[in-house]
């Protein structure tokens, strides 16, 4: 009798009414009756038939993922339902988008040290080390430029511009040795030089970021202070007076343009969310969205955890926050009410170093852990990633997104590693 | 006749006499006295009354001399009142006197006694005549006021009776005495008038009777000698007319009915009627038209008449009244007293009948006077059927139980039941129980055995015992999980110090190095060479200054790590420690031997931090910093007396404040306020005052091994972890025995740690355990700390016996580091 009730309930019938926002996979707009214990594979096979129905032989193979109640299907569906309590009852809606492709690894960049900072631009990287080094790398996994000048570990590196054309990139670094060099690189020659160090931190520099327009820096770090520096070429007025001390060191000396004090403990990062606002991270368990052209406090977010990383999303305007335990969470800065964690991301095993949002995908972020293990998330699927990037062999220090072909990292196993995006790929 | 009234006033005489007598003489004698001499006395008397009644017979034949005569007549007569009511006590007295005395007298006294009692017999006889004498007086009186009576005038006939009853109000006995002396001196007249024939004292003797009971008779009565007073002839109508024609007082002449002798009236006595007849005071003398004295005016008076201020009593509300108040409204309450309407009620509730229960125990139990809280005896059970006199034949025993039941004759008390059922035909047949007294006996001695007093039994639930502490859910943030683990060194790890602002943290390992490691990403930094086992690493709590002491066999070395503010506060350490400051204080030699400090460092060890080195005499077993970070403590525990030295970093000197070693010095702490220091030997920990340079207190941790303290940032409570398994907190306020010990380890506990900043503490031990205590100190004095044990993290390998040899917090986040024996140091998030 149980068994056979059992039975009947895996067999129970459902309704679904597929859709979707994206029209070229549009399928027609009735309801299927369909069994309730249906995984992916299933329904990819049914809305793959119904659009060879519907678009005839023009039609190619898409896989797809689907979507209950703005989360993403990972088990059957009567599970799926049964979990959120969903009624069985009712016509599901069932909403499917083409799946993202998993990430194809290209390349493996040895260094010497550990590496603490990685940001690409276009088809360069650029990466800190913890043997103090700043290293230039291109896609193609070709070492390009080592450049040493500072006395620490450099823990931040930040590009402001790359002509493509003159082949000049400006780019800071932030250094634990309390200095942000700001390097002015030709392309073409392969060299470059510190054309400005920014001194003014009392401690070491955990986290420098520039802002979109490329005209500032921010920085942070165990000071406790966040300060704003200009990125400018120029020799501008701010090192007037000190431009002929600099020019006993070989390079011109910046002074912070403004300082804003309010954090208690270590800056972790920063980020410009437009370019009169910054929003920077600190080890009190608070984020906090400072007005530049203010000089003041904007916003404050308290968490209960130190914060390691946050990003800011500029798609959707969430901020995605990697603190001292094993999950993410995703913040909305612009509820006032309620719970101010949206969802939490339950994955890694250790801590979350560093995180990252896509620039293109609304939905997409990267993280990387101390369980050497770099994970790609929907933020729709909370429970689980959508792709784990494997390959690091010792904890992650850093993740970057900002080529939306390449997704970089880099850990303690002196590697940085480059996983290709195959969506982007294929466009 | 006149003989007889001579005596009888000589007696009135001496009774005076008597009474004349200065008091100062006691009664008793006065009145002995008085009797012993009594016929001297009379004679004495006698002579001296002829004298005086002469000269009254003189003064009696004027008229004019009427009230004189009177007046002495009064006293005479208020004088014999007085005596007699004094001679009445006396008799008393002397009565009292003869009963004691009596016993004791011989019988020659008795004989005098008897002498003077009866003496004393005449006299009360004379006293009791006299009595008599003054009744009749009264009557007397009476009978004249009777005459003058007037049925109109009622007012002075109701002053009259007021006169007659009581003497007390001023106005009427006045008046009463006026008419007494009236009456008396109309005897006084009657007795001198020299009309009437008879010069006999005629008063009448017989009392206060209706005086027509005379009528029949002659006489009217009788008089003192008992003779009868003879009726005075009967006047005719011309007799009475012609004296009213001769007799110029005839209208002024009354006849007195006692005696019924003429009695002519004075002018006073006539004034006196007169003046009663118009309702007026009946004294001539009486003005009742004087001038008027106004002592209290009707007109307020400007100034007051006394001018002293109102005495402080006149508004103090008086005291005395409040407490009596005070006690009434006590008695009120408690119901001592009752008020008028309450009384009223009890008294109402009196007056109902009462009906009671002849029988009490009818409707509730019986209440046993001497037995509280009975226990009823238990009933026994009911009947069954086998009991019955004709039970079912299932219940009869067949053959083999019977035979059973037969078998078991030597233990009864195993017999199903402790009778055979019988059965018979009708209850007429059922024959006398044979048990009977003896199964009632054995009931009654039962009960009689059994204590059934109640027993008051707590029932406790165990449950119940255990203190109820918050669920640790609500006690978060605390470490719950392995984070990070550093790995480098090559030895166990002995010891760790974390950097004040909690970037960085130092290990000192058995492999002879320090490590100074990042925390958040687990990076070694620098690892520096000591050339010795590193015993103990202490990071110096001053954020102004970079340096770690280090102690490294016999070495103390004071390292400058560089890390943290590179460019300013560690090359200003630098610069601080390259010079030596000049010392004029001659060491002391005792110190010189244990200690000497030297800034000459060879160039590698230079290269790698290193800026002062002191050489100890002993191995290095702790260093400890003061908070401030000036004053720095090194342990050796074999150092004997010298064992614990106090260094001072600015003036680069050592001291050592003990002069006696109390034993193994295992572990000095610096309080984090007060100049403090404690020092813990193997089992005791002593605190003393490094100002006053004596010892405050000493705490007795009743363990055998202390391993290592821990202050409380607030300072007032105080780890101790040992060897013998325990972590003991002590409440350095509350005692000097332990707040509480935790038994919480499964080995040697090792270490302890308290949170700077959360209310948090954590013990390592040999058994790999790390275990993490919420530990809450209040503000408030009178509340304990709240100790919960949290959470055990066991994530080190088994490496040997050894397990965790330090535990410690971070300085801002709830964090915990241990560092073992699997050479590891591990992070707890």
């Amino acid at each position: 009798m149980a068994s056979s009730r059992a039975r009947n309930n895996e067999e129970q019938q459902l309704q679904i009414h597929l859709i979707t926002k994206q029209s070229q996979f549009a399928v027609p707009d009735t309801p299927y009756t369909i069994q309730s214990n249906v995984t992916t594979t299933e329904l990819n096979n049914l809305v793959n038939t119904l659009l060879e129905a519907s678009q005839n032989e023009m039609y190619s193979e898409t896989e797809f993922d689907f979507l209950v109640k703005g989360e993403f299907l990972k088990t059957n569906l009567a599970k799926h339902l049964k979990d959120r309590e969903i009624s069985f009852e009712d016509v599901i809606d069932v909403e499917y988008v083409e799946r993202f492709p998993a990430p194809e690894p290209i390349d493996c960049l040895l260094h010497d040290d550990w590496v603490a900072a990685v940001q690409s631009y276009g088809e360069w990287i650029l990466t800190g080390c913890y043997d103090n080094s700043v290293n230039i790398w291109n896609m193609k996994g070709e070492h390009k430029l080592t450049l040493s000048g500072h006395d620490g570990p450099c823990s931040s590196v930040a590009w402001i511009s790359l002509n493509e054309d003159s082949g000049i990139g400006l780019f800071a670094s932030g250094s634990k040795d309390q200095i942000i060099k700001i390097w002015e690189w030709n392309c073409h020659q392969n060299k470059a030089q510190c054309i400005f160090t920014c001194k003014g931190h009392e401690r070491a520099i955990e986290c420098i970021s520039v802002s979109p327009n490329g005209k500032h820096i921010a920085s942070g770090g165990w000071d406790n202070f966040l300060k704003v520096w200009s990125a400018s070429t120029l020799d501008e007025t701010t090192g007037s007076g000190s431009s002929k001390k600099v020019k006993t060191d070989e390079a011109n000396v910046r002074t912070p343009i403004s300082t804003l004090e309010g954090h208690k403990e270590a800056i972790s990062s920063v980020h410009w969310i437009d370019n009169g606002t910054i929003l920077s991270s600190s080890w009190d368990h608070t984020m906090k969205i400072w007005d530049l052209n203010m000089r003041a406090l904007k916003n404050e977010i308290a968490g209960n955890k130190s914060f390691f990383d946050v990003s800011y999303s500029h798609l959707n305007g969430l901020i995605i926050a990697a603190s001292a335990d094993k999950n993410l969470r995703l913040f909305d800065p612009k509820s006032n009410q309620g719970t101010i964690v949206k969802s939490t991301f339950l994955g890694h095993n250790q801590w979350v170093s560093s995180v990252r949002w896509s620039k293109t995908e609304e939905f997409l972020f990267i993280s990387g852990s101390y369980d050497n293990a770099v994970k790609l998330w929907d933020y729709r699927s909370p429970k689980a990633p959508l792709f784990d990037l494997v390959g690091h062999e010792d904890k992650v220090m850093a993740v970057d997104w900002s080529n939306p072909k390449y997704m970089v990292s880099g850990g303690a196993d002196n590697s940085v590693r480059i996983f290709k995006s195959r969506k982007v790929l294929e466009e | 006749m006149a003989n007889k009234k001579l005596k009888r006033k000589i007696i009135e005489e001496k009774e005076i006499k008597v009474d004349e007598k200065p008091k100062e003489q006691s009664v008793e004698t006065e009145e002995d006295e008085d009797y012993e001499s009594d016929k001297d006395l009379l004679v004495e008397i006698d002579n001296e009354d002829q004298q005086e009644n002469d000269e009254n017979e003189e003064e009696d034949d004027s008229d004019s001399d009427d009230i004189l005569s009177f007046e002495s007549f009064k006293s005479d007569y208020e004088e014999n009142e007085n005596d007699f009511n004094s001679e009445n006590d006396e008799e008393e007295q002397l009565e009292f006197e003869d009963s004691s005395v009596e016993d004791e007298l011989t019988t020659e006294e008795l004989e005098s006694l008897k002498k003077k009692q009866e003496e004393k017999q005449k006299i009360k006889e004379l006293v009791e005549f006299r009595k008599k004498e003054r009744v009749e007086q009264k009557e007397t009186s009476k009978l004249i006021m009777d005459t003058l009576r007037q049925p109109e005038d009622e007012t002075y006939l109701a002053m009259r009776e007021n006169s007659v009853q009581s003497k007390s109000l001023p106005g009427p006995s006045n008046l009463s005495d006026e008419i007494e002396e009236s009456d008396k001196k109309k005897f006084v007249e009657y007795e001198d008038d020299g009309d009437t024939s008879d010069e006999e004292d005629i008063r009448n003797t017989v009392g206060n009777i209706p005086l027509h009971w005379y009528d029949e008779y002659k006489h009217i009565g009788y008089d003192w000698e008992g003779r009868k007073i003879m009726k005075p002839p009967a006047k005719d109508q011309l007799d009475v007319f012609l004296r009213k024609m001769e007799d110029p007082d005839f209208w002024r002449t009354v006849k007195d009915p006692q005696t019924g002798q003429d009695v002519v009236l004075s002018e006073e006595d006539i004034q006196l009627i007169k003046l009663i007849k118009k309702q007026r005071a009946p004294d001539q003398n009486f003005d009742a038209y004087e001038p008027w004295v106004e002592w209290f005016t009707s007109e307020v008076e400007k100034f007051p008449i006394r001018n002293i201020p109102d005495s402080k009593q006149s508004f103090l509300p008086s005291k005395v009244e409040k407490k009596k108040i005070g006690r009434l409204v006590h008695s009120l309450k408690m119901g001592w007293m009752k008020t008028k309407a309450e009384q009223e009620k009890i008294d109402a509730e009196k007056k109902i009948p009462k009906f009671y229960m002849l029988w009490d125990s009818d409707t509730g139990r019986e209440k046993m006077r001497r037995i509280h809280d009975h226990v009823t005896a238990p009933k026994r059970a009911l009947p069954g059927h086998a009991e019955s006199y004709n039970p079912p034949s299932e219940y009869l025993f067949n053959e083999k139980e019977l035979q059973d039941w037969q078998n078991l004759s030597d233990e009864p008390h195993k017999r199903k039941l402790h009778f055979i059922p019988q059965k018979y035909k009708s209850l007429r047949q059922v024959p006398y129980y044979q048990n009977y007294i003896r199964e009632r006996f054995i009931r009654c001695l039962d009960l009689y055995l059994c204590p059934r007093a109640k027993r008051m039994k707590a029932t406790v639930q165990p449950e119940d015992l255990i203190p109820k502490l918050p669920s640790s859910k609500d006690l978060q943030p605390f470490p719950t999980t392995q984070s990070m683990i550093y790995r480098g060194h090559n030895d166990i790890v002995r010891t760790m110090s974390i950097e004040p602002k909690g970037q960085y943290f130092v290990t000192g390992s058995d492999d002879k190095t320090i490590k100074i490691w990042e925390i958040a990403t687990g990076r070694c930094i620098k690892t520096i060479n000591t050339k010795g086992v590193v015993r103990s690493v202490a990071w110096c709590p001053n954020q102004k200054i970079s340096l770690i002491a280090v102690a490294s066999d016999k070495r103390l070395l004071l390292i400058n790590p560089h890390v943290g503010d590179i460019k300013l506060i560690s090359k200003k350490t630098d610069d601080i420690l390259a010079e030596a400051p000049v010392s004029e204080e001659i060491e002391n030699e005792r110190i010189k031997t244990a200690v000497q400090w030297s800034a000459e460092i060879d160039k590698d060890e230079y290269k790698d931090g290193v800026r002062i080195v002191i050489n100890h005499f002993q191995e290095i077993a702790q260093v400890t910093w003061h908070a401030k970070g000036d004053y720095f403590a090194t342990v050796m525990p074999n150092g004997l007396s010298r064992s614990v030295l106090v260094h001072q970093l600015s003036k680069r000197r050592s001291q050592t404040s003990f002069s006696k070693s109390h034993g193994m010095v295992q572990c000095v702490l610096f309080h984090p306020i007060k100049p403090c220091l404690f020092v813990a030997s193997q089992q005791h920990i002593r605190i003393y005052d490094l100002v006053k340079q004596e010892m405050i207190k000493k705490l007795m941790p009743s363990c055998k091994w202390i391993s290592k303290m821990a202050i409380h940032p607030k300072g007032d409570n105080l780890l101790v972890s040992t060897y013998d398994k325990k972590v003991m907190w002590f409440d350095l306020d509350l005692s000097t025995k332990p707040y509480q010990t935790l038994k919480l380890h499964a080995s040697a506990v090792r270490s302890v740690a308290y949170h700077s900043r959360y209310p948090l503490f954590a013990s390592g031990s040999d058994d790999r355990g790390v275990i993490v205590c919420h530990g809450m100190v209040y503000n408030d004095l009178l509340q304990n700390a709240l100790i919960v044990p949290l959470k055990r993290l066991e994530f080190h390998e088994k490496v040997s016996d050894y397990g965790i040899f330090e535990v410690l917090f971070h300085t801002t986040q709830p964090w915990l580091f241990s560092s073992g024996s699997d050479y590891t140091v591990r992070l707890y998030t």
